[in-house]
């Protein structure tokens, strides 16, 4: 919450000649940008994630049980390690462009990386799981009686997705959008890579190329706002279309066996679809790191860099399970005014996008702390300001689980507070505790803005390695360190996937 | 799956153990280690890398390495104030080095025999940053669409017969800073914003972060000539030999401004505790074999004449170089970005 006070005041004070500046020059461009972007990928993100969801729900085919969680890895691939293994697929001459020109002649060409279309390609293939996740449990879990009145009535298979099982999973499907856009409108990674300016990649800029911090708060004011408005009328909307499922004859919906060539076909669309969110840019990870091993362009510094983002990441998320138990007591228990207050103020963080929330901690600090300027804590904070939202979101979860009858009991029997905490409610939330330890563990591992603005000397983190020697196109450079983020984040990903299930 | 987790369940405590013990690793005192130096560096690693490995190798010293933007460098420098662990910053612009040495950032420093090594006109004019390395904004062109003759001065280039024609580098560029803060020292506001306005109209949407692709643009044909730093064409010409892309030598002759150049240089922070050590490193960078590792790399010319440029180059002393010292480009910078913001260039 401080941080983002900060912001504001900053920006409120600023010169208006520099408000008027950046009014005439930059605002109506990015929000141009960044809010077509966003719908870009949006509309992709709907088709790709829908279109994917009903086949691997409705038919049955070989494999069919694979693909379903299959469309989950490219959560794995950090934006940036996306964008820059595009960078290579799409340049001149490459591969995929002469296998293009073959089919479509040889004056084609792709679209260039370094531009709108590419970014919102990458930045698609980034987020479509969200939908995809979301749409595929909802499709598992509608009653489908009501598409089975529509068929009886005369409709045909299409009328039908259109008019009843769409329109049935939309709370889903805003859901999905919802999550998609806004990684969109923070996605510092993949646009600072492929050069698009929106929002986040210009405060970045204001705050690298300036010597002041005046224009960069300004416009982070500009896209905290936007954020704000987004996130109310969000939440307007899903309160507005809610549905209920109607009890009684609720029957799951059961895959249909298709034709081999249907068969065919949609393994040939979902095989397409995974190799270009996964499958290619993995490869070509594992191929450069090779390569790298093999030339022995890896140096010792490697381990260093290692070391460096397990310690740091590690930190981070201990210190912020230890933060987020309070708080997420606080909003699983009553609520009260001044509980709303803590935890929303906590959730600010979040809705700030990377390089904002670098800069907010980055003002903070200097005006109260300064001797932590330069120093490795610095970096810590920024990851929990950005993360703590994070664990408050898993501890809350889990905390809410608990019966207070269990620790009633045990207070009944005697048992102090601390007592009470350490021996009942604390091994009730080990599983949780654990998910949200790794979950803010991961997301520090692939945090580029703060770590590239705050870092001290030394102290370069995975994160920033792939960035910095992707930025030079030095893939091989940079492959080693992004294929340890993924391989990290695999993991995560497919626990995250396996409660899903269960939450089913 | 469920044995995996229930494991690790098990294993909170000593995951727990195991944090705090990170923790109390990964926040090491800032170190003021004797033989340490760190530097400040907004040159990409792999140039300046070889010629710390040749130092440290030399001196027995450790260097540490911080890479970012210049600019935001210099902000890191002011937020750090006396705190500052960096002894030496090294950017590749003169003009920062400039806004460096006018915050109080850098540190008057007599460096022994430095006269007979780098000309004054690429110093401060306290010696607070030494030039190392010259690098000339040139216009390269598609030998196969462009009479070069058509080309006399860089500023030709805003004339309409451009139109869709030219590649720009986008107005973040420290390089097209520079560029413009000459040609408006040169030739007037009035000038410089015509110029650009055609610059503007005539690159539409080409108009590219890095230079390597502006020449990537211009080899392939898609425009004919672009506005690139030196060394990117020889660059381009060693992966691609047969290139159809050539450097246009501009503004000569009595009446021309003459090339602009620009200088990646060091300087030695105000606050440094290791000043013995830093002026090690510069007596090593700005000495031949230092010259040589620093401006070979890349193909940019050795300011210490006495260090011959890479064999592919144009001697420095065959062509004009515009008359506006370095140290002027601090003080021009601030207007021109307004220049450059009013005509909005993006």
């Amino acid at each position: 919450m401080l941080p983002l006070v900060y912001v504001t005041v900053a920006a409120v004070t600023t010169d208006l000649a520099v408000w008027r500046r950046l009014w005439t020059t930059r605002i109506p461009e990015l929000l141009l940008n960044t809010l077509a972007l966003s719908t870009g990928v949006a509309v992709i993100d709907l088709l790709l994630g829908v279109s994917l969801a009903w086949i691997v729900t409705r038919y049955r085919f070989p494999g069919s049980r694979t693909w379903e969680w299959v469309f989950i890895l490219p959560l794995s691939i950090p934006s940036y390690v996306l964008a820059y293994t595009y960078t290579h697929l799409l340049k001149r001459g490459s591969t995929l462009e002469l296998l293009w020109q073959s089919v479509a002649g040889p004056e084609a060409t792709l679209v260039s990386p370094f531009s709108f279309a590419g970014a919102m390609l990458v930045l698609a293939l980034n987020t479509f799981p969200f939908v995809y996740l979301l749409a595929r449990s909802a499709f598992k879990n509608v009653n489908v009686s009501f598409e089975e009145a529509a068929l009886t009535t005369g409709a045909s298979r299409m009328t039908t997705f259109f008019r009843v099982s769409l329109p049935l999973i939309r709370p889903s499907l805003i859901a999905g959008l919802f999550l998609a856009t806004l990684y969109v409108a923070s996605d510092f990674g993949a646009v600072s890579l492929l050069r698009v300016q929106t929002f986040t990649y210009a405060v970045y800029q204001q705050m690298t190329g300036r010597f002041d911090n005046d224009a960069a708060a300004c416009l982070s004011l500009v896209l905290v706002i936007c954020a704000c408005i987004f996130l109310f009328g969000e939440r307007r909307f899903r309160r507005q279309s809610r549905f209920y499922q109607t009890t009684g004859r609720y029957r799951h919906p059961v895959p249909r066996p298709c034709t081999p060539l249907a068969a065919l076909l949609m393994t040939g669309y979902l095989l397409i679809v995974f190799m270009a969110a996964f499958g290619l840019p993995g490869a070509l990870l594992v191929q450069w790191t090779t390569e790298a091993l093999v030339a022995g362009t890896l140096s010792s510094a490697f381990v260093g860099y290692v070391w460096n983002s397990v310690s740091l990441s590690g930190l981070t998320a201990t210190a912020a399970i230890v933060c987020s138990i309070p708080l997420a007591y606080v909003a699983s228990g009553r609520r009260t005014w001044a509980s709303t207050v803590c935890v929303q103020g906590a959730y600010t963080g979040y809705v700030l996008p990377g390089p904002v929330a670098a800069l907010a901690v980055l003002v903070v600090v200097l005006q109260l702390i300064p001797q932590l300027y330069g120093t490795r804590l610095i970096l810590l904070l920024a990851y929990l300001v950005h993360f703590l939202p994070v664990a408050v979101q898993g501890m809350e979860a889990t905390l809410q689980q608990i019966t207070p009858n269990l620790e009633e009991a045990a207070r009944s029997l005697g048992a102090r507070p601390v007592r009470n905490f350490v021996s009942v409610t604390l091994p009730l939330v080990r599983g949780g505790l654990l998910s949200a330890w790794i979950l803010v563990f991961v997301q520090c591992m692939k945090e580029l803005p703060a770590s590239l603005l705050l870092r001290p000397p030394g102290a370069d983190t995975l994160a920033v390695r792939i960035w910095l020697e992707a930025s030079e196109e030095l893939y091989q450079l940079a492959a080693p360190p992004a294929l340890l983020i993924v391989v990290m984040t695999i993991p995560v990903v497919l626990l995250l996937m396996y409660h899903d299930r269960h939450a089913l | 799956m469920k044995r995996w987790i229930r494991a690790c369940r098990r294993g909170i405590p000593a995951s727990v153990v195991a944090c705090v013990l990170v923790a109390i690793l990964a926040v090491p005192a800032v170190s003021h280690a004797e033989d340490r130096l760190v530097v400040y560096s907004g040159r990409a690693e792999r140039f300046i890398q070889p010629a710390l490995d040749a130092f440290q190798a030399e001196s027995g010293m450790t260097v540490q390495l911080l890479t970012a933007d210049s600019t935001a460098l210099i902000n890191r420098l002011r937020l750090e104030g006396a705190r500052t662990s960096a002894d030496v910053l090294i950017t590749n612009d003169a003009g920062t080095l400039e806004r460096a040495r006018e915050l109080h950032l850098l540190r008057a420093t007599p460096i022994p025999d430095l006269e007979d090594t780098i000309p004054d006109q690429f110093r401060a004019p306290d010696d607070s940053w030494i030039g190392l390395s010259g690098r000339i904004w040139v216009v390269v062109y598609n030998t196969t669409m462009v009479n070069p003759d058509a080309i006399s001065s860089i500023l030709d280039l805003g004339d309409p017969r451009w139109e869709g024609r030219i590649a720009i580098p986008n107005a973040g560029s420290v390089y097209l800073q520079t560029g413009v803060s000459v040609i408006r020292e040169i030739n007037g506001d009035e000038v410089t914003i015509r110029f650009l306005q055609g610059l503007k109209k005539n690159a539409g949407s080409f108009v590219y972060g890095k230079n390597r692709q502006i020449v990537a643009a211009v080899a392939r044909g898609e425009v004919a000539a672009g506005l690139v730093n030196h060394y990117y064409i020889s660059r381009h010409l060693a992966k691609h030999p047969e290139a159809p892309i050539a450097m246009q030598l501009t503004d000569q002759g009595d009446e021309g401004m003459g090339m602009i150049l620009n200088a990646a240089g060091v300087g030695i922070t105000a606050h440094t505790k290791h000043l013995a050590h830093a002026q090690a490193l510069v007596r090593f960078l700005v000495a031949s074999k230092g010259q040589r590792l620093f401006a070979h790399e890349n193909k940019e010319y050795p300011l210490n004449p006495r260090v011959p440029a890479a064999s592919e180059l144009l001697p420095l002393h065959r062509f004009r170089v515009a008359s506006v010292p370095l140290s002027h480009l601090a003080q021009l910078r601030d207007p021109t970005m307004t220049v450059i913001e009013d005509v909005g260039l993006r």
